[in-house]
Order: structure tokens, then C-alpha cells, then sequence
């Protein structure tokens, strides 16, 4: 071998230290080795997206969103959105916000190139379409656990640690707008905590656009532990809350807020306008909606 | 599915019903005009509601409401077991109604109750018949027919 | 003839069970599943086998209950055809969940903190029902089995045969709506329950005849009865067609075309012919109901059938010829040859003897003409007299049940109607009237001996259901006790907010205050981090209003805790945190 005592020490010991090193780490190996991916990977994902986009809908005129119809319904808050199609250019910055603050993950690629992505948001012709929280949710009366279920503030929210992956509310939408966690992404490295809040959900479970169900409980948490609670009598309203799509649209596109809440900018920009939803969904009360043209 | 048309399904049932469990008929026969009168009940609904089928929902089960209305008819003719075929005729009916119309509730359309309950009470009512004499087969017809008409 | 079976069973089934168990682990996306609809192979597998498990009970039952006589060994086929084929109906709902050691979640039963399974899906009736159907086929067997040598438990057969009947179509409607109240396109149907059940039965028939010919009989009314089931479903298929414009063209060829080869007479004559009908008609609706589940089979945008896929077949195949053939074999070791069994005439054909019957009563139109001279009231006969106690318990603690579901927190903010809640109610039924019945049976009248293996098996198939009784109890809300000023009664002990603390709130907080992310399973969002400076910010007086009202996910303590007890938690859980800060802040 040519190598005498003193450098076979040498070289056991770094040999040692690298395992110890190699061995004290957090990351997994198949993420070490498949990467951790970057803001750049979920950028090029939402651009194909974008060039997937499927079909745009056939919209029907609904009426305004009013008090939600369901037992123990707030009378004061109904979240919602309007997505504004004149202003809207599809651009795709909503989808990438979305992704970051929800920790949506990216999808393998034989599974991009047949346009199956875990966005949450997804273009339909040129108009950015997620769950729409439906009043009268098909999803939530077909899931077995009850982990699709609704809040007396109109969110269709789910809960991860109920789901047992039956996929029957995946079926049941009637627009498609639930995805489903067919791999475990972080194992697979396509997955990346860009916020820390959110959890990253396992395999197996149904995921959706939560309307960014997070932001508004710290709103209501802050809400009520402020100094002027006793004082005013008021209750929470969830104002001034965006969610992450509504924010980052560079044209004010989507409009977030509180249908029953005159001082919302969701009521006060919707005033004079004609609100559409898409055909399937229109008998089933949806909380976001489209605007296009005037009244 | 207009009214007319209605009524006009729950005669072509009668007429069908006529051919059904005729003396010496082989069990080919009668399960070969099962299977053609569903046929052509089907037809029939097609026809009958095409502008409406795609929006209607409730037409969905149309031609198994005719045909269970169409057994339930046929059972006057039977010499064997009447009762009891007539019983299950009217369940088979009930069964169709009931579990159609939960399935449309999920659809969104109200169930059909007093229809329903309406098919329940004569099939459970059959129960209690000793000797079907001419009259009361008369009678149960007549309430087949008013319940699809009227309900 | 039976070990060779077997044999070609076993080898179907070990590659199968490869697959089987690759797919557990790999999940969803291992197999075919639709691009649309999320559901593929072992939905569509489900379907299939749970049809061909009606079929067996509806054949043997309907015909015993109708007084139409089948022979010993066609009735046993149907029964033990029945159970092969539902304990591979079971297995494959399981593998279809993305997470499946939280199949528990879609029981109806209570769990500790109160949560209750979505009575309003489909898929919770499915459970139900199927469950419920296979202890009652179980026992419906097993008292054929008994009433060999325990000649009075027979009275108790036609009994069981009628709960059976509607809770056999009840089963399958069930399984059909869950289809049929969903808004996919293409299974759109109000029709559904009638169709799958013209499925199931023709299906089943088929598997029957199939397992005859490998025996080597012959039953020309079953054969009759799978033809003109054939032609019941091309009728209910062109309407299919006229509603929606979908069409499966193989399935058409398989089951609807090529059975009506019956009517060549040396097909029909040859064994092989008969076979080869039943098996085209086995496949023929197995690729209808794949076309059904998975719509979208064939696009470019779903992934094709795949080796998963031909496993979960083999397996399900292989599975079928084992517990089949294996239980034949074993049973066929305790059968005399010529003993009594399912009611049974001597093997001559059906139809003959029917005619005989026929021909030699008089015929009087108009009105019923009765078999054996007498007409017997349905409520007076002898069935109905041993039913009668033990089904108004069942239909009493149904209505129970059904009032209590309604009750359930989880439904406080859900619109519940009837028609969510009757598909539950006949299952129900069923279970408490059997159970009822065969109290009364072994108890009350001695009708049956127990040996000591039947004993052991009784006995833990109770400490079971007794396990899931103490479940659904357990769930109960947990009592308010009356609030004890604790801390003033001893007010020595400066360790009672830590010993609360352990024992009330660790659970979720964890003892150091961080939460413990193994207990907190079931609810997103997870407990806010109890930190230092969100716990200055809330201050003492929120906190332990927290505390004592409770929050979403989180118990009232007012009456269990008082105001000097709460506070001392929140004292506790404040020099957690500092412990928290200076920890980290340590090096």
C-alpha cells in the first residue's frame, strides 16, 4: 500500500469524522440527495402549470353571497372571495404566492407533463380557480371522518390529521378542486417549509385552498387579546386579513374579505358588479366568485 | 315530464302488465318482456322528456318507477301466491322511490316523501289481506294508479 | 380436483399478495387510479367481489325464504361462495385508503374526545352494512351448520333467511349510492341501486354455475335465470346509454353478447361451453364496473393498468380459490354423505318438480291458490312469531341510535335530514334482532349445545364487541365534577398546579409546555405555542379565562377547576416557559 502508520491514522480518523459528521445530520439522504428544491423549481412549475391551463369555465350569473345557511352560522362573518376577470392577465403570481405560503409541494415530473400539479390554484384559460368554499359543499357530506368539514365562518376547511385518504370529496367536487397527496413529498425532496407555520402535510391526505385559514386565526387571536377588547363590544370582523393570492396579484385582482361586512373592500368592490360562479357550482352557494363587466 | 305524459306512462304501464305471467308461459318469456318493456320504457322516457332529461335529475329513474308500477299491475293476473308477489312488488317499488330519491337528495332535490310514505302504507297494508276477492283487486289498482298520478 | 384448485389458487396468490402489500406501502399512487375521480382497481375490485358476496346469500336465502327447494350442494356452493367472497371484499376498501391505520375513523363510534364519524357520507352506511352483513352471514352459516345436530335450532333458519333477504339488497343499494350520490358525471343515476343490484345477482349467478361445473353438476334453473338476468341488463344498459351517452363495449361483448351463446345447444350441452359462458360474464362485469369507477381509463391523462393492478386481480382470484376450495374440503371431511342440509330435494331438476306440483292442484282464478292447503298470514306464521320480540328490540334501539347520532357535536353545525340517517337504520335492525334471536336461543330456550372450542370463539367475539361497546361509551363528554377550591384545601401542596398539570393538560401541552406532537392527532390548527411572550402579551386574567371556558378543540373547566386552581396552572405554565428561555438562551 505504500502508506505507513502515521497517515493510516490520519486517514481512519477522517474517515471517522466525516461518518460522525455525516451522521449528525437533520436532513434525510433521500432529501440530501435528491436536493432540497428552491424558489427557482416552483417558479418553472407554476410557468408549466400556467402552459397546462385547462379549459375555462362556463359561468352563470349567482347571486351575492349572503348568511351561510347551515346551523350555527355566524351572522356576522362569511369569508369570501372575488376574483376580478376584467382586471386579471394570468399571470400566475397568485399560484407562486400560494405555494409559498402554504407549503404546497411540487409534483414528480411524469406526473407534471400529464398536468397534474398540487397547486392549490390552478388556471383555468386565463383565470386563476381554487376551492370556492361552497355553502352547500358536496365534499363535506361525503367525507367519512368528517375531516372536510365547515366553519360557522364559511370556510370549507380540512383536517389533516383526520383524513383517511379516501379521496370520496376529491370525487364528489364538482370542478376538481381538491388534490391529493399521492406522494410523500418530503421524502422525495419536493418539498420545502418556506413557512414555518404551516405544517407539511403527510402522504395520503387531501389537500385544498384553505383561504389562508392561518392568517385569519392570528388576526382573531390578536383580535381578541388587544387592549380594546372590554372597551369596544366588538366583534371580530377579520379586516385588514389578505390572503396570500389577494396579496401578491400586482392588479388587485383578487379580492379577499367579509360578505357580511359592509365595510369589507370584498362588499364595497363588488357593489355594482354582476357576480358569476362556474355552471356545476352555481346551485351550491360558493363563497369565492368571479366578476366581469359592469351591471 | 308533463302531466299528460304521466298519465299516458302509467297506462302504457296497465297495457304492458297485460302480457306479463300469462298461464303456461315459460320463464323466458317473462323475463324476455321484463327486459323489453324496461326497453321500452326507457324509450319511452327518452321521447317523452327529451328536453328536460339533462336538467332533470328525477327523470333518471323513470323507466324503473314504470316498471315496478307495471309489476305491481301485472300481479292481478297471477293464479299462484298472489299475495305475495304482490307484497314484493310494491317493496320493489318502495325500494326504488326510497333509495332513488336519497340519492337525488344528494343532488340537491327534495325527496319525495308523501310518495314514499304513500307506497310504504299500501305495501304494508297488503300484509294484512286475507282473500284478495275481485273487488279489492279493483280497489288496490285504482290506488297503484292514483298514487303515480296524484303524488 | 379440489387440492388442484387450491393449488392454482395458491399461485395466484402469492405474487397477488406481493402486489397487495406493495400497495399498502406505496399508497395511491402504486395502482390505476382515475384521473378525475381518485378511485381505481381496488374500489372497482370491491365492487365486483361484494356483488358476487350478495349473490350467494340471495340465492340460497330468496330461495329459502320463497320455498323454491335448491339441493344440498348448489345451497352450500352459494353460502360458502358468499364468505370467500366477502373477506376480499374486505380487504380491498383498506387498501384503497391513502392512510390506512385510520380506517377506525369511519366506524360510527365515539372516540375520546367526542368526534363521530360524518353519518352523512356514503362510505360510513358502506361500513356498517358490510360488517353487519357478514356477522349475519356468518351466523345464517353457522346454524345451518348446528341444526345437524341440534334438530330444534332449525325453526330458526327461515327466520334468519328473512332478516337476510332485504338486508342482502339493502347491502348492495347501499354500495351502489355510493356512486350514485355524487356528482360525477358518469355516475349519475337515481337507477344505481337497481342496476348494481341486476349486477350483483347475475354476477353471482354466474360464479355459481362456474363452481358447479368444476364440481360437475348442473342446476338448468340458475342457468335460465343468468340468461335472462343478461337480458335485463342490455335493457338497463341501453338506458345507460340514452341517459348519458356512455357505453363500456367489452363489457357489452363479455356479458351481454356472448351468454346468449347458451342458446346453441351444444355449447349449453357441454361443460366446457358452460364454463366458458360464466367466466365471459365474470369478466365481462369486472371491466364494466372498472369502467364505471374509473372513467377516465384509457386517456392519455391517467396512468395505464399496471402490475399492481394484475396483482390485486391475482389476488383477489387466488384468495377466492383457497378460502373456497378450502373450505370445501374441510367442511366435506364433517358432511355425511347423505344428510340433510339446506333444504333440499333429491337433486332432480327444479322446474320438473314445480310443474309436478303444478299439474296436480286445481287452478282457481281469482283468488290465491296456496301450496300445502292452507293460506298462512304473513303475521300469523310461525317465522314471524319467532322474529317478533326480538326484531321490536332491534327496531327500538335503532330508532335510539338513530336519535342519538342526530345529537352528536359533530352535527351541531350540520344540516341532518332523514334521508341522511335511513340507510343506517335497517343494518342496525338486522344486528340487534339476530343477536336478540340467538340470546333467546341459546339462553332462554336451549335450543343448542355449545362445545368448548364454539365457547372460546363466542366468548371473544363478545370481549370484542364489548371492546367496542366501552369505546362508544368512553367517547361520552367528559362529567363536570362539582368545583373544589383545591388549592385552599391544601394549601400546603405547592405541587397540585404541576400534578394538574401533568394529568389534565400534558396530554396536549406536553409536561414541558411544548405540544406533544404524538398525542395531538387529530386537529389542525395544532395548540398555540404556549412561549414566553405570548403569554406576557395575553396576561394572567385571559389565560385563565381560557382556561375555564375552553376553547375551539380545547374542554371547559369551569366547573372542575376553580378560578384560584386556574390560576395556579397559569402561573405553572408561565415558569415553563421562562424554563423554556433560559434553555435556549443557555448554550
Amino acid at each position: 500500500m505504500g502508506m505507513d502508520r502515521r497517515e493510516f491514522i490520519k486517514s481512519c480518523s477522517l474517515v471517522a469524522m466525516m461518518g460522525l459528521l455525516f451522521g449528525c445530520r437533520k436532513v434525510s439522504l433521500d432529501a440530501l440527495a435528491a436536493g432540497e428544491p428552491g424558489l427557482a423549481q416552483f417558479e418553472e412549475e407554476v410557468k408549466l402549470a400556467i402552459s397546462h391551463a385547462k379549459r375555462q369555465f362556463d359561468l352563470v350569473k349567482v347571486a351575492r353571497p349572503g348568511l351561510l345557511e347551515i346551523p350555527g352560522a355566524s351572522s356576522v362573518n362569511r369569508f369570501g372571495m372575488a376574483i376580478d376577470l376584467d382586471l386579471c392577465d394570468g399571470c400566475g403570481k397568485c399560484i407562486l404566492a400560494c405555494n409559498v405560503e402554504n407549503n404546497v409541494p411540487l409534483v414528480p415530473a411524469e406526473d407534471a407533463a400529464r398536468g397534474r400539479f398540487m397547486h392549490w390554484i390552478d388556471m383555468h384559460g386565463s383565470a386563476p380557480f381554487m376551492c370556492a368554499h361552497c355553502g352547500k359543499a358536496p365534499c363535506e357530506r361525503v367525507c367519512p371522518t368528517g375531516a372536510a368539514n365547515h366553519t360557522p365562518d364559511g370556510l370549507s376547511a380540512m383536517m389533516y390529521k383526520r383524513c383517511t385518504g379516501s379521496r370520496f370529496c376529491g370525487a364528489n367536487c364538482p370542478v376538481q378542486a381538491r388534490k391529493f397527496n399521492f406522494n410523500d413529498a418530503r421524502k422525495l425532496g419536493l418539498a420545502h417549509q418556506f413557512n414555518k407555520n404551516i405544517p407539511l402535510r403527510d402522504k395520503g391526505v387531501m389537500e385544498k385552498c384553505s383561504l389562508c385559514l392561518h392568517r385569519l386565526q392570528d388576526d382573531r387571536l390578536k383580535f381578541k387579546t388587544s387592549l380594546t377588547v372590554g372597551a369596544t363590544a366588538e366583534e371580530w370582523r377579520g379586516r385588514g386579513v389578505k390572503t396570500a393570492c389577494s396579496e401578491s396579484c400586482p392588479k388587485n385582482a383578487i379580492i379577499f374579505g367579509n360578505w357580511l361586512d359592509d365595510e369589507s373592500p370584498l362588499v364595497q368592490r363588488t357593489k355594482n358588479r354582476v357576480l358569476y360562479a362556474p355552471r356545476e357550482l352555481a346551485n351550491l352557494d360558493p363563497s369565492v366568485v368571479f366578476m366581469r363587466g359592469r351591471r | 315530464m308533463t302531466p299528460l305524459l304521466n298519465a299516458f306512462a302509467c297506462l302504457l304501464a296497465l297495457a304492458c302488465a297485460l302480457f306479463l305471467w300469462r298461464k303456461g308461459s315459460s320463464p323466458y318469456r317473462n323475463g324476455a318482456l321484463l327486459a323489453g318493456f324496461l326497453l321500452l320504457f326507457s324509450v319511452f322516457t327518452y321521447f317523452g322528456a327529451a328536453e328536460s332529461l339533462a336538467t332533470d335529475p328525477a327523470l333518471e329513474h323513470y323507466p324503473f318507477r314504470m316498471l315496478a308500477l307495471c309489476l305491481c299491475l301485472s300481479t292481478a293476473s297471477l293464479p299462484l301466491y298472489r299475495r305475495r308477489y304482490l307484497v314484493l312488488a310494491q317493496v320493489l317499488w318502495l325500494w326504488i322511490e326510497l333509495f332513488g330519491g336519497i340519492a337525488l337528495y344528494y343532488r340537491g332535490f327534495d325527496v319525495a316523501w308523501t310518495r314514499i310514505a304513500a307506497v310504504a302504507g299500501l305495501a304494508f297494508g297488503s300484509t294484512f289481506l286475507s282473500r284478495i276477492s275481485r273487488e279489492m283487486e279493483f280497489c288496490l289498482m285504482v290506488l297503484w294508479l292514483a298514487v303515480w298520478v296524484f303524488f | 380436483m379440489y387440492r388442484f384448485l387450491m393449488l392454482v389458487g395458491l399461485v395466484l396468490f402469492l405474487p397477488g399478495a406481493c402486489a397487495l402489500g406493495y400497495s399498502v406501502f406505496q399508497g395511491p399512487s402504486s395502482w390505476m387510479t382515475d384521473a378525475r375521480t381518485f378511485w381505481g382497481t381496488p374500489i372497482s375490485l370491491f365492487v365486483f367481489w361484494i356483488g358476487l358476496a350478495h349473490a350467494g346469500t340471495l340465492i340460497s336465502a330468496i330461495f329459502l325464504a320463497l320455498d323454491i327447494k335448491l339441493d344440498r350442494r348448489t345451497a352450500l356452493i352459494a353460502e360458502l361462495s358468499t364468505l370467500a367472497s366477502l373477506v376480499i371484499a374486505a380487504v380491498f376498501p383498506l387498501v384503497h385508503l391513502g392512510i390506512v391505520e385510520n380506517f377506525y375513523m369511519v366506524a360510527p363510534l365515539l372516540d375520546v374526545r367526542g368526534i363521530f364519524a360524518n353519518i352523512r357520507s356514503p362510505l360510513v352506511w358502506d361500513f356498517c352494512c358490510i360488517a353487519v352483513y357478514a356477522a349475519l352471514s356468518l351466523l345464517f352459516f353457522a346454524t345451518h351448520l348446528k341444526a345437524r345436530r341440534n334438530p330444534t335450532l332449525e325453526k330458526y333458519c327461515k327466520p334468519m333467511a328473512w332478516l337476510l333477504f332485504p338486508l342482502v339488497l339493502w347491502v348492495h343499494t347501499v354500495v351502489s349510492l355510493d356512486f350514485a350520490t355524487t356528482f360525477v358525471p358518469e355516475w349519475r343515476g337515481a337507477f344505481f341501486p337497481v342496476y348494481f343490484i341486476t349486477g350483483a345477482i347475475f354476477s353471482g349467478l354466474a360464479l355459481v354455475n362456474l363452481l358447479l361445473c368444476a364440481e360437475g353438476y348442473r342446476v338448468r334453473l340458475l342457468e335460465r335465470l343468468q340468461l335472462i338476468c343478461s337480458w335485463i341488463l342490455c335493457a338497463i344498459w341501453a338506458w345507460e346509454f340514452m341517459l348519458k351517452g356512455s357505453f363500456c363495449a367489452s363489457a357489452f361483448i363479455f356479458a351481454g353478447l356472448l351468454p346468449q351463446l347458451r342458446m346453441v345447444a351444444f355449447i349449453r350441452e357441454s361443460k366446457w361451453g358452460r364454463m366458458a359462458i360464466s367466466a365471459s360474464v365474470l369478466l365481462g362485469l369486472f371491466l364494466e364496473r372498472q369502467f364505471l369507477v374509473s372513467p377516465e381509463f384509457g386517456s392519455p391523462a391517467m396512468a395505464s393498468f399496471g402490475w399492481v393492478d394484475w396483482g390485486m386481480l391475482a389476488f383477489s382470484a387466488g384468495t377466492f380459490m383457497l378460502v373456497f376450495f378450502g373450505m370445501l374440503l374441510l367442511l366435506k371431511r364433517f358432511m355425511e354423505v347423505d344428510g340433510s342440509y339446506f333444504g333440499e330435494v333429491d337433486g332432480r331438476d327444479i322446474a320438473e318438480v314445480e310443474e309436478a306440483e303444478h299439474k296436480d292442484s286445481p287452478v282457481r282464478l281469482g283468488v290465491e291458490k296456496t301450496k300445502k292447503g292452507f293460506y298462512v298470514h304473513p303475521w300469523s306464521s310461525e317465522e314471524y312469531h319467532v322474529l317478533r320480540l326480538p326484531l321490536l328490540l332491534g327496531i327500538a334501539f335503532a330508532l335510539l341510535f338513530s336519535l342519538w347520532v342526530w345529537g352528536r357535536m359533530p352535527f351541531e353545525n350540520v344540516d341532518l335530514s332523514l334521508a341522511n340517517v335511513i340507510p343506517l337504520f335497517y343494518p342496525v335492525v338486522a344486528l340487534v334482532t339476530a343477536v336478540a334471536l340467538y340470546a333467546r336461543a341459546y339462553f332462554v330456550e336451549k335450543a343448542f349445545a355449545l362445545h368448548r372450542i364454539e365457547k372460546i370463539l363466542a366468548a371473544s367475539v363478545l370481549v370484542l364487541a364489548g371492546t367496542c361497546a366501552g369505546a362508544f361509551y368512553a367517547g361520552g363528554a367528559s362529567e363536570r365534577g362539582a368545583a373544589r377550591d383545591v388549592l385552599s384545601e391544601n394549601p400546603e401542596n405547592r405541587d397540585l398546579p404541576v400534578q394538574t398539570w401533568n394529568a389534565r393538560c400534558a396530554t396536549c401541552h406536553g409536561s414541558d409546555g411544548k405540544f406533544n406532537e404524538k398525542f395531538v392527532r387529530e386537529f389542525y390548527p395544532v395548540p398555540q405555542k404556549l412561549d414566553l411572550l405570548r403569554l406576557d402579551s395575553l396576561g394572567e386574567d385571559s389565560l385563565v379565562n381560557v382556561i375555564l371556558k375552553g376553547r375551539v378543540n380545547m374542554n371547559a373547566y369551569e366547573g372542575r377547576l376553580t378560578y384560584s386552581d386556574a390560576l395556579g396552572l397559569v402561573r405553572y405554565m408561565r415558569s415553563l416557559a421562562e424554563k423554556e428561555v433560559a434553555n435556549d438562551s443557555a448554550p
